[in-house]
């Protein structure tokens, strides 16, 4: 019965009745074109998807949410290859290679080594996680309130260090991102915390239109300044991948693969950090180096691969401990709880078959994505060629659908707009966003855990330290803040260097 | 990432701002009830996660000030290029406004399709205005046929199809 093959089969029948492909197949689109428009992130993308699965039963709507997440992600080298503008901010490195190699008359090449290396990362990516998630959650079964108050920590640590180019400023929105989630009702005794007298602010700053608001509105305001950009359509060889990028790059595929999805596992940091690291691991180990930048198909494959790898590795951590792996992933972790899924720990014994079933739509949506990829050439170079001052609007108005459909409450729209002003004056500030959603996402388990952990203890903190998983985070935690701190790595080398030499 | 930095002045007064909503924090969550009489303890007080937040967002505003004025915050000679293009400001301040005026108080006031129609229709207009000097009768007709597809076709895939309730 408990049978992984059994599972993943009876996941795959699961996932594959009932229209399935149908709504695969329009999802993915729209996850591409969201991708593929610069201004329209992945991230926004599954919000505002999220709106359009309210009616839907909780098994569609996740296979509508993944495909999108798995379209939007590869979409967004299309306009990375083709207009040098990186689609969403993961496909930034696709740029690197693919722009020269489109202007040397091969963009046809690079969207087939796209679609490839992508294909190949999800696949990557997916059976990592059909191999690993179930047992990682049993593990994760041993985790008690001290051991998630740590890894809630954690992911806000590590994604305030490694996200953004500036960890002082990552953490302070990670601790924004844990202030928002404060507001409202708490759990213990109902105080409404910053409510001050208003019974709208008591019921809290819903998710969705917080996360529309830092993602859509302040995407649009973002998309409306500067000159417009003008997409260069030019004539396109073929798309059909090349047998010989991959029999010649396959341990780039592999390296890039296992790298995105362990970047995807670690809370927090996403696709673009997966794709760069990707994308510097394969030109250091590259026999073409001189390449990189000028077109190299070596370092187009890597940074797809390493990107599209990153979704799955995203999901793991939702899955196992309810702690999403990258913003897209921190969406479909709200979309997953407003279905009445509840990922984390548990999911292993309530509900072991819903871990196949995203394998399942995860296989299905990367197929789909592959026939798209190869067919979809010319009708996506239209899309990149509307106007923004046509398509933002239209997007400004999804966003407030999106906002007002969860509750039915105007005050969801102001809390997107406050939401989009804010998120739009930190990111002129220079402040990381992905920090700031995980700490809204991650806000109620800190909470939660911290105060349970307390009372258990009557107050006393010592085994947030002392038991086992616990230290191991704390000094994981410790290291991740260790490590941002600058000059802090050399001088722990210099002193082990000196020791050995003495 | 791939954005010129900011001037150091600018962290400082981000700081001051992180600052006083850091001290602010701390202080309302401070003055929330305690709940000892219930819980025993008071140790599942309502101010003790935010009160930890406030406390962590104004340390780290300090440490963002101390490292501006390392960088040269209080120097004033230091001239830097302006962050913003020429008409950048206008432009957001015309998004912005118009979709203020949009979420916030045409929708719920007028039928939902209408507002979406008037929305999308001022804001293409207002942005391809400038645009197209000769053309600009026919941008405007195109602009207010987008805007009456946007709100029929908004109206019509969530409210009929993916029985989604609008405003």
């Amino acid at each position: 019965m408990n049978n992984p093959l059994t599972m993943l089969g009876d996941g795959f029948a699961h996932v594959l009745q009932g229209g399935a492909i149908f709504h695969a197949f329009w999802a993915v689109l729209i996850g591409i074109v969201v991708g593929a428009l610069p201004g329209l992130t992945a991230t926004m993308g599954v919000a505002l998807l999220t709106t359009l699965t309210f009616t839907m039963g909780p098994q569609v709507a996740m296979l509508v949410l993944v495909c999108v997440y798995v379209g939007a992600i590869y979409g967004g080298s299309r306009s990375a290859i083709l207009l040098n503008i990186p689609g969403t901010p993961a496909s930034a490195a696709s740029t690197l290679d693919g722009f020269p190699l489109a202007r040397q008359g091969q963009a046809g090449r690079a969207m087939g080594i796209s679609t490839l290396g992508s294909w190949f990362g999800t696949l990557f990516g997916t059976l990592i996680l059909a191999m690993f998630a179930p047992s990682f959650g049993e593990f994760a079964l041993q985790f008690g309130s001290y051991e998630m108050f740590w890894v809630a920590l954690f992911g806000i640590i590590i994604a305030g260090s490694l996200s953004g180019g500036d960890p002082l400023k990552g953490y302070i929105a990670g601790f924004l991102g844990l202030l928002v989630a404060t507001v409202g009702q708490e759990t213990n005794h109902a105080y409404p915390r910053f409510a001050f007298g208003n019974a709208d602010l008591a019921g809290g700053l819903g998710l969705l239109p917080v996360l529309v608001g830092v993602f859509g509105v302040s995407e649009v305001l973002n998309a409306m300044r500067g000159p417009a950009v003008k997409a260069v359509a030019g004539k396109i060889d073929s798309v059909i991948p090349r047998l010989s990028d991959v029999t010649q790059y396959w341990r780039t595929i592999l390296r890039s693969g296992a790298l995105g999805t362990f970047i995807g596992a670690m809370p927090g940091l996403g696709e673009d950090i997966a794709a760069w690291t990707s994308y510097a691991a394969a030109k250091r180990a590259s026999k073409e180096k001189e390449k990189f930048g000028r077109g190299s198909v070596e370092g187009l494959m890597a940074a797809e691969t390493g990107e599209s790898a990153c979704v799955p590795g995203a999901i793991i951590p939702v899955l196992t401990l309810a702690v999403p792996g990258s913003a897209p992933a921190a969406v479909l972790m709200a979309a997953m709880m407003i279905h009445g899924l509840n990922p984390g720990p548990m999911l292993a014994i309530t509900a072991p078959e819903f871990i196949y079933q995203i394998v399942a739509m995860l296989v299905v949506a990367d197929v789909v994505k592959l026939v798209y990829g190869l067919i979809l050439v010319k009708p996506l170079l239209w899309v990149l060629l509307i106007p923004r001052a046509r398509l933002m609007p239209v997007i400004f108005v999804l966003c407030t659908v999106g906002a007002f459909a969860i509750t039915s409450r105007l005050f969801d729209i102001w809390v997107m707009l406050g939401a989009g002003l804010v998120g739009f004056i930190l990111r002129e500030l220079r402040f990381p966003m992905a920090p700031l959603v995980l700490g809204i996402v991650l806000g109620e388990l800190l909470d939660k855990n911290l105060l349970r952990g307390l009372v258990l203890t009557g107050g006393d903190v010592s085994p947030f330290f002392t038991r086992p998983i616990s230290m191991a985070l704390c000094a994981l935690t410790l290291l991740a803040v260790a490590w941002a701190i600058p000059g802090f790595v050399p001088r722990v080398l210099g002193l082990f260097r000196r020791r050995r030499v003495a | 990432m791939d954005r010129a930095p900011l001037p150091p002045r600018v962290d400082l007064y981000t700081a001051a701002v992180l600052l006083a909503l850091g001290l602010g924090v701390m202080a309302l969550a401070w003055r929330m009830p305690t709940f000892v009489e219930q819980s025993g303890t008071g140790l599942t007080a309502p101010g003790i996660v935010p009160g930890f937040h406030g406390t962590v967002i104004a340390l780290l505003s300090v440490l963002l000030a101390l490292r501006a004025i390392r960088r040269g915050a209080l120097r004033g000679d230091v001239a830097h290029p302006p962050a913003w293009g020429k008409g950048d400001a206008r432009q957001l301040g015309t998004a912005a406004g118009l979709g203020v005026l949009y979420a916030g108080f045409l929708v719920g006031t007028l039928p939902f399709w209408m507002a979406t129609a008037l929305f999308v229709f001022a804001f293409t207009a207002a942005f391809e205005w400038p645009e197209h000097g000769a053309r600009r009768p026919r941008r405007l007709v195109e602009a207010a046929l987008l805007g009456l597809a946007a709100g029929g076709a908004v109206t019509l895939v969530f409210e009929r199809i993916f029985l989604v309730r609008l405003p």
